[in-house]
């Protein structure tokens, strides 16, 4: 099994690294700031936990759905899942919320219902984001609200892991849902998670693309006044500032996509227990996948205890959503840079594959 | 004895001093008045002594900015009468050499002595520059101890020569009459003190050709004055045809090869305890009967490159002579000529050589063989911070914030302990290494070169009493020209390579009195250049510090402040800091032992037969920084306040 070297030459070398933060505090020898993460030092050792729980350095897309499911998927599209659904945090909405506030207040009622001892989050404004090691519903939801440059919030939850938290909970996007998941269940060769199977929940975000920490510096030649909100609608980018509103194209955000977004095959966290993402129709309420018993039972609980009011998924929406998901999935399997198996690029077994493009026709462009 | 025999006040009794304190003695009993410094090895110890006697003599001892500033103040009483010292080590001498020229022309008046330490094979130095030559463009007397009892006796002929001539005498001393300790013979203290007078219409200038010929006189007044003074001396037969030319230290280096050589009847050996202006007269006499001459001096071959000219320029007095030494090649060290030090053992072989004379290296003695036996099993110690010690936390800091930022922004730096930021300890990180402050001027000039297209980050690292000495006018030009790069000042609240002494961010001075602090950020503030502060040792908060700043342009400042490891822990209890085998993962991965191999605190230490990390808690300074950066919280730290 390869080891820091391999790490920095096949990953953060290629700009491949999508600043997950995993590997970051694993051990004194990976560091960040503003988001960039380095080798810092070379540990000398040939075989290491860093490559190995890397969610760029290569995933079986089906032994991964095994491994978390225990089943196949069924859907190309959307992975694993036992329902989907419209949702809207009600009670204690998050006043900084994204949309419904669903991920803010099912992190707050995993805190509440000690079902996670803390939780991984993203705190922090679009300009200057940090990890949060949450540990009440309070200081989850203060981290509402998407930033969109690609944080290594996981990082903390190494320095969590080190002090002793067990479960501990983890609001990701996919590639830190995978991050999480490599490390329950990888044969690691280091002790650093010695507690595998041991996250209390994995909430994941959908997530088309993160942008690079070069953005700041564009962001901070655009706008000059405070920011309060960014949201990325279909129309385009919005940034919601004190004295205004600016809005671009995505086109203006192309040149910031991070390399390594644009070989990822996941844009609604398949492997978390439950993922939230836009309606891409009402900014009011969010899209909400449950996916493990996990999940389930976490939004049962929260429609019990009146924290979220959830209503069916548009039927005629849920095309849309499958065929963005595909799309997505295709573009990067035609990929010149697509080489399953290389760094950066998750392998689809064939028979996924196929129905993959089955399931791609069938939809229609 | 130390300070206690510096003053004593017994004349004829003989204490034990070590060589600086015998010139602070020499200086007592020549009636010092005035005495001034820039600390500096190996002549650091001078003005420390004085201080300590500063009121019980009523002097007045000041740790000066800088050389320059320490001789003008000096010179500034010299020119009231007082009689004044100013002590710098070699490398000062060059910070002062533009003063010094000026007032070699203008003169003084009451005696002033400079004290030059020179560093021969570089001990506490970058380099052991032989400060003679500078001395001769300089048109000043030089002297030499060759021992510690000299040192006194040297300090205080000095000084009269000083004002008899009306020009400041140097007294250069190298580290090994420095540091030494021996027996000196006290002479009288010198009776109270002085009055100072610098009246309207008295002029000291620089001004006028004719100074230059009052120069020269001088120098002819001093050579005429060398031959006759008992700092010059001979020992040996009468008329020898072979002669030793020694001065400083290597005289007694001689004494002894000659000595073992069993040459001592037949060889002569000069001393010159006045190496400029040679005593001319004096050389001629010897020179006519010798016909074989070997010179015995560190560094550079000064006395036998002018000796040679003086016989060139008598040749039809002085006959034939062959003569040995650097410029031959046959007097040289391990080393090759005129680099490092000589010693008895170097010149016995040279001389053996020479002459033909046949030398076996003496058996060591009974404890040297068991050093030697041991050296061979223990490993070299290297250039290494001490342990607990900053600058190791701040160099980490930069090292990984440069890591991070990626661009592969460069180093610099220049002289402290922070020197050693260009080995193991600092992570190999400095690049360009010169004089005080020329860290910052370099960057200054880095910082420019955007308009070529450089663009990799530059970081000079200064420390905290560099730069007062030597800082402010390189930040000035960068302030004014727009250069673009970071200084880190690695302020350590004192001068910690030459002993810990005040400087001007400080609250007392020298003599211990309370000072008018002048604290850096006023300065940079005042300079207009954007500062941050932070603590090294929360290394986290740093590398966040100078990451942040590295993404900023123009000239900006971070002092990462944290006193001395060293002197944090004087006379206190210290943090005792160990590890938890229980949690030390060691060898690997997550940790691959980082404490003792990568961080490297000399205290951080790997015990093989456990397979775990170990603190030496002897060594160990109680920091506890390692202890926030091992990944399993492995180190424990129990505070003792
Ligand atoms: C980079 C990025 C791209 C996204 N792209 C899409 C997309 O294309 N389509 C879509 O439907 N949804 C996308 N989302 C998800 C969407 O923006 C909302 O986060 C999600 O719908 C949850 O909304 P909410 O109101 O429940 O969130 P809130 O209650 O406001 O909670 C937001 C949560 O997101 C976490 N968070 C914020 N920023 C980050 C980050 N950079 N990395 C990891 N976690 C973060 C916070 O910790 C917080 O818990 C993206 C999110 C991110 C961070
Ligand atoms: S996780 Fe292991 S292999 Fe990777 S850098 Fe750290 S010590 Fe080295
Ligand atoms: S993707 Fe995550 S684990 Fe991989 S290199 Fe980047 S931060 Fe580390
Ligand atoms: S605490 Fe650690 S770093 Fe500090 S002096 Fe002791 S061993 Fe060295
Ligand atoms: S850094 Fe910590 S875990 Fe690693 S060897 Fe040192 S004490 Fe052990």
């Amino acid at each position: 099994m390869p080891g820091q070297k391999d790490l920095k030459n096949d990953v953060l070398d290629q700009d491949l690294c999508s600043a997950c933060g995993m590997c970051v505090g694993l051990c004194p020898y990976i560091k960040t700031a503003r988001d960039r993460v380095r080798v810092i030092y070379p540990c000398g050792l040939a075989e290491g936990t860093c490559y190995s729980i890397c969610p760029k350095t290569g995933v079986d897309v089906r032994a991964m759905d095994l491994a978390v499911f225990g089943r196949e998927r069924e859907d190309q599209a959307l992975g694993v899942m036992q329902g989907i659904y419209i949702a809207r945090a009600v009670q204690d909405r998050a006043s900084g919320a994204q949309y419904g506030g669903v991920a803010s207040a099912l992190a707050a009622l995993a805190l509440e219902q000690g079902m996670v001892s803390a939780m991984v989050l993203t705190g922090g404004d679009v300009l200057n984001p940090y990890p949060v090691l949450a540990r009440s519903a309070d200081e989850a939801r203060a981290c509402a609200g998407s930033k969109y440059t690609g944080v290594p919030t996981l990082e903390i939850l190494n320095r969590a892991i080190r002090e002793g938290l067990d479960h501990p909970g983890v609001v990701g996007r996919p590639c830190q849902v995978l991050a999480a998941r490599k490390a329950e269940h990888s044969p690691l060769p280091g002790t650093q998670f010695n507690q595998a199977g041991s996250f209390g929940l994995v909430l994941g975000l959908f997530c088309f693309w993160a942008l690079d920490p070069k953005f700041y510096q564009f962001l901070t030649n655009k706008v000059k006044d405070k920011i309060i909100k960014m949201d990325i609608p279909v129309e385009g980018p919005v940034i919601e500032a004190e004295s205004g509103t600016y809005r671009w194209q995505v086109e203006d955000l192309r040149p910031y996509i991070k390399k390594s977004c644009n070989l990822c095959l996941d844009s609604t966290s398949e492997w978390a227990d439950i993922a939230v993402g836009s309606t891409e129709y009402d900014p009011a309420w969010n899209t909400v996948l449950a996916r493990s018993d996990k999940g389930r039972e976490l939004l049962d609980l929260a429609l019990r205890l009146n924290v979220l009011e959830v209503g069916e998924y548009p039927a005629e929406r849920f095309p849309l959503l499958r065929r963005a998901a595909l799309n997505k999935k295709m573009r990067v399997l035609k990929m010149q840079e697509y080489q399953p198996g290389r760094p950066g690029c998750p392998v689809v077994p064939p028979e996924y594959q196929k129905q993959l493009e089955e399931q791609w026709g069938g939809i229609g462009q | 004895m130390t300070i206690m025999g510096v003053c004593c006040d017994k004349p004829g009794v003989k204490v034990a001093l070590t060589g600086n304190e015998s010139i602070a003695r020499g200086a007592l009993e020549a009636g010092v008045g005035y005495a001034s410094s820039y600390p500096g090895s190996p002549t650091a110890e001078v003005l420390g002594t004085l201080a300590k006697l500063a009121r019980q003599f009523n002097l007045y001892a000041e740790w000066s900015i800088n050389e320059k500033v320490a001789m003008e103040v000096a010179a500034a009483a010299s020119f009231t009468g007082l009689r004044s010292l100013v002590i710098m080590k070699a490398d000062g001498l060059n910070v002062a050499l533009d003063f010094a020229s000026a007032l070699a022309i203008s003169g003084c008046r009451g005696g002033m002595v400079i004290v030059v330490g020179d560093d021969p094979g570089a001990h506490s130095s970058v380099r052991e520059e032989d400060s003679r030559n500078l001395c001769k463009a300089l048109h000043l007397p030089v002297l030499e101890p060759a021992s510690v009892q000299e040192a006194k006796d040297v300090t205080r002929e000095a000084f009269s020569l000083s004002e008899s001539l009306q020009l400041p005498v140097v007294v250069r001393c190298v580290t090994r009459v420095c540091h030494a300790s021996g027996d000196v013979l006290l002479g009288e203290l010198a009776p109270a003190g002085r009055r100072p007078a610098f009246n309207q219409g008295d002029r000291v200038i620089t001004f006028s050709i004719k100074l230059h010929a009052l120069q020269e006189q001088k120098l002819a007044r001093a050579s005429d004055w060398a031959g006759n003074s008992r700092l010059n001396s001979y020992h040996g037969p009468g008329d020898a045809g072979r002669l030793v030319i020694a001065s400083g230290p290597c005289y007694m280096y001689a004494l002894e090869a000659l000595e073992m050589l069993g040459l001592s009847e037949q060889v002569g050996v000069l001393k010159l305890g006045v190496t400029w202006p040679l005593p001319e007269k004096l050389l001629l006499s010897y020179l006519k009967t010798a016909a074989e001459v070997v010179f015995a001096e560190e560094v550079e071959p000064f006395v036998e490159d002018n000796v040679m000219a003086l016989a060139a320029r008598h040749w039809d007095e002085v006959g034939k002579i062959k003569f040995y030494g650097k410029r031959n090649g046959q007097v040289a060290g391990p080393n090759g000529p005129g680099i490092g030090e000589l010693d008895p053992d170097v010149l016995a072989q040279s001389l053996s050589a020479i002459w033909g004379t046949p030398y076996t290296k003496p058996a060591l003695p009974a404890h040297q063989e068991i050093f030697d036996l041991l050296g061979t099993k223990m490993p070299d110690r290297e250039l290494a911070l001490c342990a607990g010690c900053p600058h190791r936390a701040s160099f980490w800091s930069i090292r990984t914030a440069l890591e991070l930022d990626g661009r592969g922004g460069i180093v610099l730096g220049d002289i402290g302990c922070y020197t050693l930021g260009i080995a193991r300890t600092g992570y190999y990180l400095l690049q360009t290494m010169h004089c005080m402050g020329a860290g910052v001027g370099i960057a200054s000039g880095l910082g420019k070169l955007d308009c070529f297209g450089f663009d990799k980050p530059v970081i000079t690292v200064v420390g905290d009493s560099t730069f007062y000495h030597a800082a402010l006018p390189a930040l000035v030009n960068a302030r004014y020209h727009r250069a673009s790069f970071m200084c880190v000042v690695l302020d350590n609240e004192t001068t910690a390579m030459t002993g810990h002494q005040p400087h001007p961010g400080r609250e007392t001075t020298a003599t211990g009195e309370p000072a008018d602090t002048v604290p850096m950020e006023e300065i940079i503030r005042g300079i207009g250049i954007p500062y941050a502060v932070q603590d090294p040792y929360d290394v986290e908060a740093a590398i966040e510090a100078v990451y942040r700043m590295l993404q900023q342009q123009g000239p900006r400042v971070l002092i990462l402040r944290r006193a001395c490891a060293l002197a944090a822990v004087k006379g206190k209890q210290k943090n005792r800091v160990y590890v938890d085998p229980e949690k030390c993962i060691g060898d690997s991965c997550g940790c691959s032992r980082f404490c003792s191999k990568v961080f490297a605190c000399p205290a951080n230490i790997w015990d093989a037969e456990s397979g775990k990390a170990r603190i030496d808690e002897a060594v160990c300074n109680g920091c506890g920084v390692c202890a926030t950066l091992c990944p399993q919280q492995a180190i424990v730290v129990e505070r003792t306040v």
